[in-house]
């Protein structure tokens, strides 16, 4: 009897360590230990680039200030990670609510060719109204990109005329100096991301 | 969701009955196609495939007539960049499942014939190796559902 008891009491502190710590672990906040998140401190420069949004008015360096900004690269012939990664945008703005209003989602297409400005303004705003669809002469993404730290290249034909494009699939975090403050490497979690932004964008207000 | 499926006749030398057979061993689960933005001449179709049987199996193209191509493909991921390759055939073990799945393989529909709304059904035409057929049904949707991740 007396050892059961016991063996129940070790049960029971054991739960609750265990649900302490699952707790704890539940509740831990911080992008640090997410590894999906890469934070860069200091926050990286940026070179500056102009492209163009959707309603043709330019998109450089000055349009990164004063806002956080979400960028991903892609381009809209591509079937998979792209609209998987504009469905996250989407998810994310439902969940950040209020603080949209100090940030921006920014659709960069790497492929001026096939995306007009009419066409990547479309496929943006699909998503969300709100989402801009920004592109421009290569010599221009080249610079924003290398400053990023990636690249991009056209590639693989596919039947039909067309190709592919291999491209970041990383979503970049541009803060309201206009620098590089954090890196989401794909998979996108959604619910996820939206944890580190709240965090990152709470710790620095401007 | 077990997605219901037609045989089709198969017109190879092989008896019909052994193919049969062989096509009845896999199950199509959840098959959807990603509704596509406006513009979009590409779209992407997932679905799971699971192999009852004890032969590995390989998936090695499709066809639809809502599209004048589609080919197997996986998005690759090196060094944070994302690439597609195309697949020739996509081998499912004995036994085994293989998902195919945002960000991940994916049957890629080329030259739609008709614009796709959610809510619309799609029939795909699986081709296997040794020349059986499985027509299945994928529903557009906006997105994936919400609480529909399947980890492994």
């Amino acid at each position: 009897m007396n050892q059961r008891r016991t063996l129940f009491i070790a049960l029971g502190l054991g739960l609750t360590a265990g649900l302490a710590a699952a707790l704890l672990f539940l509740t831990r906040p911080g992008p640090a230990e997410d590894p999906g998140v890469t934070i860069i401190r200091p926050a990286a420069a940026i070179d500056a680039f102009r492209l163009e949004d959707q309603r043709g008015a330019a998109f450089d360096s000055a349009r990164l200030q004063g806002k956080w900004s979400l960028l991903f690269f892609g381009y809209t012939h591509c079937p998979d990670v792209c609209p998987t990664t504009l469905s996250t945008f989407r998810r994310i703005h439902e969940l950040l609510g209020p603080l949209n209003r100090d940030a921006q989602y920014v659709f960069v297409s790497v492929d001026p060719e096939r995306d007009t400005a009419e066409q990547r303004g479309k496929y943006a705003s699909y998503f969300n109204p709100e989402f801009l669809g920004v592109s421009g002469a290569h010599a221009e993404l080249t610079k924003l990109v290398r400053s990023l730290g990636v690249y991009y290249r056209h590639g693989e034909p596919t039947g039909g005329g067309g190709y592919l494009v291999d491209h970041s699939a990383g979503v970049f975090l541009i803060n309201p100096e206009g620098r590089m403050q954090a890196l989401f490497s794909a998979p996108h979690d959604a619910r996820r991301m939206a944890a580190a932004l709240r965090e990152i964008m709470g710790q620095k207000k401007s | 969701m077990i997605a219901r499926y037609l045989l089709m006749p198969c017109l190879a030398a092989a008896p019909v009955a052994v193919t049969a057979q062989a096509a009845e061993t896999i199950q199509v689960e959840d098959a959807w196609i990603r509704e596509a933005p406006p513009g979009a001449a590409v779209l992407a179709a997932y679905l799971t495939l699971e192999n009852r049987g004890d032969a590995e199996r390989a998936l090695v193209g499709a066809d639809s007539p809502d599209f004048g191509r589609i080919e197997i493909h996986a998005t690759r991921m090196k060094n944070g960049m994302a690439s597609m390759e195309q697949l020739k055939h996509l081998k499912i073990a004995a036994r085994g499942r293989e998902a195919l799945a945002p960000g991940g393989t994916h049957l890629m529909l080329m030259q739609p014939r008709r614009a796709l709304r959610a809510g619309d059904r799609v029939t795909l035409t699986l081709r296997f190796a040794g020349g059986a057929n499985l027509a299945t049904e994928a529903v557009v949707r906006r997105d994936e559902q919400p609480d529909d991740h399947h980890h492994h």
